[in-house]
């Protein structure tokens, strides 16, 4: 008997999402107030194989944290990106902060902040001066009102703005992702979506169940986007490799310090191979550009 | 070997059983979405209600002085060891009036194999509980407690398990099975503590006895997917007998601080575990999520996979935090997480009667957002009541002052 006889989700959204055609919002709607989760988790689980195969890339990242500039160091043989972490105090201190990992980056692509944050910051212009400092990339875009129109700010400047993703929970999952599509659709251009963010309260963190929906709808609703991409480091191994099964294909931020001491199997890249082969995937390994390295 | 897909799971869905060679194919090659969905609609079936249970109780350990060395294990000391320790009598009955306080009804009592630790002590542990807490549960002693208590006393298993449940035994916790084959039990140095046989020779006692029990598995040392199989399939088996075993709780072994190291099994080898378990386990009604092991979010994605009972608030925890598992989750958010799963939360007994809605919608009670410790760090403290009872060990007579053993000629 197949799983779909026992599925709640309306036949006509499954053979839509099995056909690969654009969900409507409503569909959307729908999928987000499902609680049989496996369910929805299984389409997607379906479309990134229609796309991907088993194919799974994860990015070595070496992470420089504003706040903590005299930590800073080179970046160790195994990165491929260098990746600025943190909110700039001023738009000086974002300038140098760029000048500053642009010169250990050793030729790595540099990306760093939200896009929001730099324009609040200093608008248009410290984007100009950013990219000149050695930016190659906005780490993430947050969908909103002006969103589509600061990407192109950002573009004109000459930076990449290719993931766009959310920082604080929103109330409105379904929404978030239909806003999220509509940026899509308006700035074309977007490689990867990161659909999961972190509770405002710490004490009430996001649950399974909405992160595994919200990756899985992510999956299904960015028919324009390649990646679904989920944070190793902030969602840990055990959510990030489930997600891996619902609908995402990426992982972004692996340490990129091949760090032995606690044995070889332990270390962060036999890590994540193994975690990404236990869930039945193939790990491919990618640059800071997105290109994969396999071969 | 191969199957069909739909094949099995029209039997599934029709209640069927599976056999081994059909559970070892669908564990190793069935999509992990299929597996759950599978595993969803036999709780759905078991459980059609869509009530998720808890149990607000909290895990004592009761000394962590233990002669096994178990290699998997983080949380023992050795006799004489400076950080053993055991519990006072007074320390457990604070334990006990901390747990009232948050709406426990019960602790889950377990500890090292300590020689030192003769039967009546236990018999005068749960009496003097009994006395003082008529109404409260003892869920306590593992399989192999029981059976180091009967060594050392030299009394056969089933007249310490009559002489433990005239004394205030109700349940007993089905720890230190870890995988039911003797070839892994070898390997993890705990044959000696139990083989498979006694273990379950000991659930049978216990069942005969009257009592129920939980049974476990912890998966991911050394062990085959055939081993893992073969273990649940011999709890099955036990199962069809006594009909004794009220839930199935498996859990990844976990490495840090152990003599065997090793990493930790992922988190959908977890879930594909333990959907297994709820296909190949027909005979058992409930299976708890360990959030204690695999953090809350798997813990509740284990809703989805198969369990109906999100285990326990737990309030203390000492073994697998000494392996490197930390997580706390409080009444407040083992409630929250049952319902954002979609279920209605119902606090129980250990035998999975409801017990009605949550405590702290009841009355206040306060977060808990770290697990308590069985001691204070550097509590070295020896109970008076120790030097009642007659200690085996060198190590043990000098503490308690008692005469030590002849010399050797």
């Amino acid at each position: 008997m197949s799983v779909d006889a026992i599925s709640s989700i309306r036949p006509a959204v499954i053979e839509a999402a099995r056909a690969g055609r654009r969900l409507e919002a409503a569909d959307v709607r729908e999928l987000a107030a499902v609680t049989d989760i496996l369910a929805v988790g299984a389409l997607a689980d379906d479309a990134r194989r229609a796309r991907h195969g088993a194919a799974t890339s994860f990015v070595r990242v070496h992470v420089l944290d504003l706040a903590l500039l005299a930590t800073w160091t080179a970046p160790p043989a195994g990165a491929r990106e260098v990746r600025l972490a943190g909110q700039p105090a001023s738009p000086v201190a974002a300038v140098d902060a760029v000048q500053r990992a642009k010169a250990i980056a050793d030729g790595l692509p540099l990306r760093g902040f939200v896009l929001a944050d730099v324009l609040r910051l200093g608008g248009a212009p410290l984007l100009a001066e950013l990219k000149s400092a050695g930016l190659d990339e906005i780490a993430l875009v947050e969908p909103g009102a002006d969103a589509a129109a600061a990407v192109q700010t950002a573009r004109d400047a000459g930076l990449g703005v290719r993931v766009i993703g959310a920082i604080a929970c929103p109330s409105d999952r379904a929404g978030w992702i239909l806003e999220a599509r509509a940026l899509v659709d308006a700035v074309g251009g977007i490689e990867a979506v990161a659909p999961l963010a972190d509770a405002a309260d710490p004490t009430t963190p996001t649950t399974g169940f909405d992160d595994v929906r919200q990756v899985a709808l992510a999956r299904l609703a960015f028919d324009a986007v390649p990646r679904v991409q989920v944070d190793w480091r902030r969602h840990g191994p055990k959510l990030a490799q489930v997600a891996l099964t619902v609908g995402a294909d990426d992982l972004d931020l692996v340490a990129a310090d091949d760090d032995t001491s606690r044995g070889t199997r332990r270390a962060p890249l036999e890590e994540i191979r193994r975690n990404i082969t236990a869930a039945g995937l193939t790990p491919v390994e990618r640059d800071g550009r997105f290109a994969s390295l396999a071969g | 070997m191969t199957f069909s897909l739909d094949a099995l799971g029209a039997r599934i869905l029709d209640g069927g059983r599976l056999t081994a060679d059909e559970a070892l194919w669908l564990y190793r090659e069935a999509p992990t979405m299929w597996l759950g969905r599978m595993a969803d609609a036999v709780r759905r079936r078991k459980h059609p209600h869509g009530v998720v249970t808890y149990i607000i109780d909290r895990n004592v350990n009761y000394t962590n002085v233990c002669v096994a060395r178990c290699n998997f294990c983080a949380f023992y000391r050795t006799v004489g060891h400076a950080e053993g320790y055991v519990l006072g009598f007074d320390e457990i009955h604070r334990k006990i009036d901390e747990t009232m306080a948050l709406g426990g009804n019960q602790l889950l009592l377990q500890g090292g194999h300590n020689p030192d630790l003769p039967l009546a002590w236990y018999e005068d542990l749960f009496r003097g509980i009994k006395a003082k807490y008529p109404d409260f549960k003892l869920h306590a002693l593992s399989p192999p407690e029981i059976l180091h208590i009967a060594k050392t006393s030299k009394l056969p298993v089933p007249e310490v398990v009559t002489r433990l449940v005239a004394v205030g035994l109700d349940s007993v916790p089905g720890g230190g099975a870890e995988i039911l084959v003797d070839r892994v039990r070898k390997l993890l140095n705990c044959y000696s503590k139990a083989t498979a046989d006694e273990w379950l020779d000991v659930m049978r006692e216990v069942h005969k006895a009257g009592l129920r029990t939980t049974a476990t598995m912890m998966y991911g040392t050394v062990e085959t997917d055939e081993e893992r199989l073969e273990h649940m399939l011999r709890l099955r088996a036990l199962q069809d007998e006594t009909g004794g075993f009220t839930a199935f709780i498996t859990w990844s072994y976990q490495p840090e601080h152990t003599e065997r190291g090793g990493e930790e099994a992922t988190g959908v080898d977890y879930l594909r575990t333990l959907a297994i378990a709820r296909l190949v386990l027909d005979n058992f009604d409930n299976l708890q999520a360990s959030w204690v092991t695999q953090g809350g979010k798997v813990g509740q994605l284990s809703l989805a996979f198969g369990a109906n009972d999100m285990g326990s608030v737990m309030i203390e925890e000492n073994v697998v935090r000494a392996a490197g598992a930390e997580y706390c989750m409080d009444e407040y958010e083992v409630v929250r997480n049952i319902e954002n799963a979609g279920f209605t939360a119902s606090r129980r007994t250990m035998h999975y009667e409801h017990l009605g809605t949550p405590v702290f919608r009841q009355r206040e009670v306060p977060r808990v957002l770290a697990l308590a410790t069985a001691r204070q760090e550097g509590d070295q403290s020896v109970p008076a009541e120790l030097v009642n009872y007659e200690a085996k060990s060198a190590a043990g007579k000098r503490q308690r002052g008692q005469a030590p053993p002849s010399p050797v000629a």
